[in-house]
């Protein structure tokens, strides 16, 4: 026993370590992920018998308007969301100093990532409501009526955005806080020597160190709204009528909501195509450098 | 999503621990094996969907009294009523408990012709249930066989604070031109003439329900949940003439999509509005103080030949076939069927008691529905409860984009009737 475990332990331990992890994530991410595509050929409700219908979601899909605004609020989400990183940056370096009080102010800026976010969209949704919010008494103060935001079709994604916005900047000004901590001072001191300073510096100094985090940054943004559903399902539930839909809730309200698993698994499809898109792209530039440095 | 999934597989991987343990109990325990097996037969598992916090003290009690006298183990799982509508899928096919409570009509007619309900037509038959429950019967039964108890009818209708009409010197409208005069009376005393709250969509549909009914009547109004009426009919068109009129005429709360229905009932109860429709679970909008304010009123007449359908929705407690205690679920039910029992239960909600035996209540508002129902002549559930849940998810989405887009009425209804065919086959 002990022989066999010395002889081949370089390979065991690491395969029982990973073992755990690999079968979960088979298991709930792979797994799940090809039982989905194969329900999109199906016609089911979750509970009779499943009929094969090819790809007829498919096409019901891109007859269906809805398809169409839901697939727009992702695009309106995805545009909005890259504002998170040089926001992020922007925090990080006006909190990025050494004054009396900074790291209480650190600590306020942390506050939404400490929350959850359906927490977040229920305060959102107070500050949006039209009879008592925030938004309604600022509006009162200057004798204007606010618009209520969570009622008017073409401003709804975006007054959702914004809410999840707050927490995707502080999620971000912690990663750039982060990286700023590690620069490398010896880079700093020799451009101080060279006369650079203030902007110059920033930018031909600073910012190149920070290349790996403002793309770890981009990519985490990217995916998070993509993948945003719980601030739609928490404010608006889609609605009005549907106007603030996205894909993942579009997907959701169909399967739970219609009834209708393969039509939902069918949009869970496509999400997972363009999802696939920029992680195929995450993922060939983070290997790149590794690959030139080994 | 994947949280979701996540407490799935751990829920899996912790049964099959617990397995496991009881595997290996049983291995030790040797003759202990026989316990388990005789402890089975004294079991009775219910999942509730009750929110209210009174209702489940009463159905509490009586699991208690009941499991004193017979002598079997209950328990009680309560469930968000919300999430129970999505869970119940699954639990009827996997892990189903002895009782479940749901809803008659076609929502229990899916699960019925999925072979997921039990036949409760022997305990029917036991107790005289068709005795004293006359027509209700009709909701609980496919192919002359029932498959559930009815429990509470909510009666829609009008509702409004008896101390503000009489200060006012306002009466109930009683037509529909009385309405638009009031509404032009509420206004004028800075008051909404109708509490609307859309942001779950359903109330714009039981609006839309209750004007078809008054309009096209019972039969037509079935014949659309069913999908036998075509959504771009012509017999609709009344129906979205007046409402739209009632929309322009600035009738309903603005900005109505951003609230919720409790939200439109505290604004009643604030006195910022004049009138609301909902069922006798409005006085959760209220205090406490302020509930025997509450009065009744049947929706407004629109044609007066047409004689008074309503919407009366009607919960209901069944045994699901893929339980293991049937014997016990029908003992069970049978005692919390009880006149006495169930008008204990449903006067936590203001709901109408089916049996026409139960004791008289003392809660106005279950009197008032009582009284009122004597003239229904017939009876509709409410839209998302009468069609199938595809076509009412599009449905409700049609309707709240109605009440704020009343221009798109052609674009809605077409995209309505796409949904209806691709539903209804034809």
């Amino acid at each position: 026993m002990s022989q066999f475990w010395r002889r081949h332990r370089h390979w065991l331990a690491p395969t029982l370590f990973i073992l755990p992890g690999a079968l979960l994530f088979g298991i709930v991410i792979i797994l799940a992920s090809v039982q989905t595509i194969w329900v999109s050929f199906f016609d089911w409700d979750s509970v009779g018998p499943m009929q094969w219908v090819g790809l007829s979601n498919y096409e019901q899909l891109a007859a269906d308007p809805q398809f169409y605004v839901s697939l727009k609020n992702n695009v309106i989400w995805l545009v909005m969301f890259m504002l998170a990183p040089p926001l992020g940056l922007a925090l990080a370096l006006l909190l990025n100093q050494a004054i009396a009080g900074m790291k209480f102010l650190k600590s306020l800026f942390f506050v939404p990532l400490v929350l959850a976010s359906v927490t977040v969209g229920v305060v959102f949704t107070w500050v949006y409501d039209p009879t008592f919010g925030l938004l309604s008494l600022i509006y009162g103060w200057f004798g204007a009526t606010a618009p209520a935001l969570l009622s008017d079709e073409h401003l709804v994604s975006f007054a959702v955005v914004i809410a999840a916005l707050w927490p995707q900047i502080a999620f971000c000004l912690v990663l750039f806080l982060a990286g700023l901590n590690n620069l490398n001072e010896d880079l700093i001191g020799a451009g101080r020597v060279d006369g650079a300073r203030g902007f110059a510096m920033l930018l031909h100094v600073v910012l190149p160190q920070l290349r790996e985090v403002s793309f770890i940054a981009l990519a985490v943004t990217v995916i998070g709204a993509l993948r945003s559903f719980d601030m739609v399902a928490v404010m608006t539930s889609g609605g009005p009528f549907g106007s603030s839909s996205v894909l993942a809730y579009q997907m959701y309200e169909q399967s739970i909501f219609s009834y209708r698993f393969g039509y939902g698994a069918a949009i869970a499809t496509v999400l997972f195509a363009i999802m696939a898109v920029f992680i195929a792209w995450y993922l060939r530039t983070l290997l790149r450098p590794e690959r030139e440095t080994a | 999503m994947e949280k979701d999934k996540g407490s799935v597989i751990g829920m899996q991987l912790a049964t099959t621990r617990r397995r496991f343990m009881i595997g290996t109990g049983a291995v030790l325990a040797g003759g202990m094996l026989a316990r388990p097996a005789l402890a089975q037969s004294k079991e009775l598992t219910i999942i509730s969907n009750i929110g209210n916090a009174d209702q489940r003290a009463v159905l509490q009690r009586l699991a208690d009294e009941y499991s004193k006298a017979s002598g079997v183990a209950v328990t009680i799982n309560n469930m968000d009523h919300e999430a129970h509508k999505t869970a119940i899928r699954s639990y009827l096919v996997v892990g189903a408990p002895d009782v479940c409570f749901w809803f008659s009509g076609n929502r229990m007619k899916a699960f019925v012709t999925r072979g997921l309900f039990d036949d409760m037509s022997d305990l029917y038959e036991r107790e005289g249930y068709k005795k004293v429950l006359g027509a209700t019967t009709g909701a609980l039964t496919v192919d002359g066989k029932q498959y559930g108890l009815p429990l509470g009818g909510l009666l829609w209708g009008m509702f409004y604070r008896r101390d503000v009409f009489e200060a006012k010197g306002w009466t109930a409208p009683a037509t529909i031109e009385d309405l638009l005069a009031l509404g032009e009376q509420a206004k004028s005393a800075g008051m909404v003439p109708v509490s609307m709250g859309t942001k779950e969509m359903w109330p714009a549909a039981g609006w839309f329900d209750h004007m078809n009914l008054r309009i096209s009547g019972l039969e037509k109004h079935l014949a659309l949940m069913d999908g036998k009426l075509a959504y771009t009919d012509a017999s609709l068109k009344p129906v979205f003439d007046k409402w739209e009129e009632l929309i322009k005429a600035d009738l309903f709360t603005p900005n109505h999509t951003s609230s919720g229905w409790e939200q439109a009932a505290a604004a009643l109860a604030q006195k910022k509005a004049a009138l609301m429709d909902l069922g006798g679970f409005i006085k959760y909008g209220f205090p406490p103080e302020d509930v025997d304010k509450i009065a009744y009123a049947p929706f407004p007449v629109i044609d007066k030949s047409m004689p008074r359908y309503e919407d009366f929705s009607l919960n209901s407690v069944h045994i699901p076939k893929n339980g293991k205690n049937k014997e016990n679920a029908r003992d069970f039910l049978a005692y919390f069927y009880k006149p006495e029992n169930l008008a204990a239960f449903l006067e936590a909600e203001s709901a109408v008691p089916p049996r026409i035996d139960c004791p008289p209540s003392k809660d106005p508002l279950i009197n008032a529905a009582v009284e009122s129902m004597k003239t229904v002549v017939g009876t509709a559930q409410y839209y998302d409860r009468d069609t199938d849940p595809d076509m009412a998810q599009e449905g409700l989405k049609g309707f709240q984009e109605f009440m704020v887009k009343p221009e798109r009425r052609d674009q809605i209804l077409e995209r309505l009737e796409g949904t209806r065919k691709r539903i209804f086959k034809g």
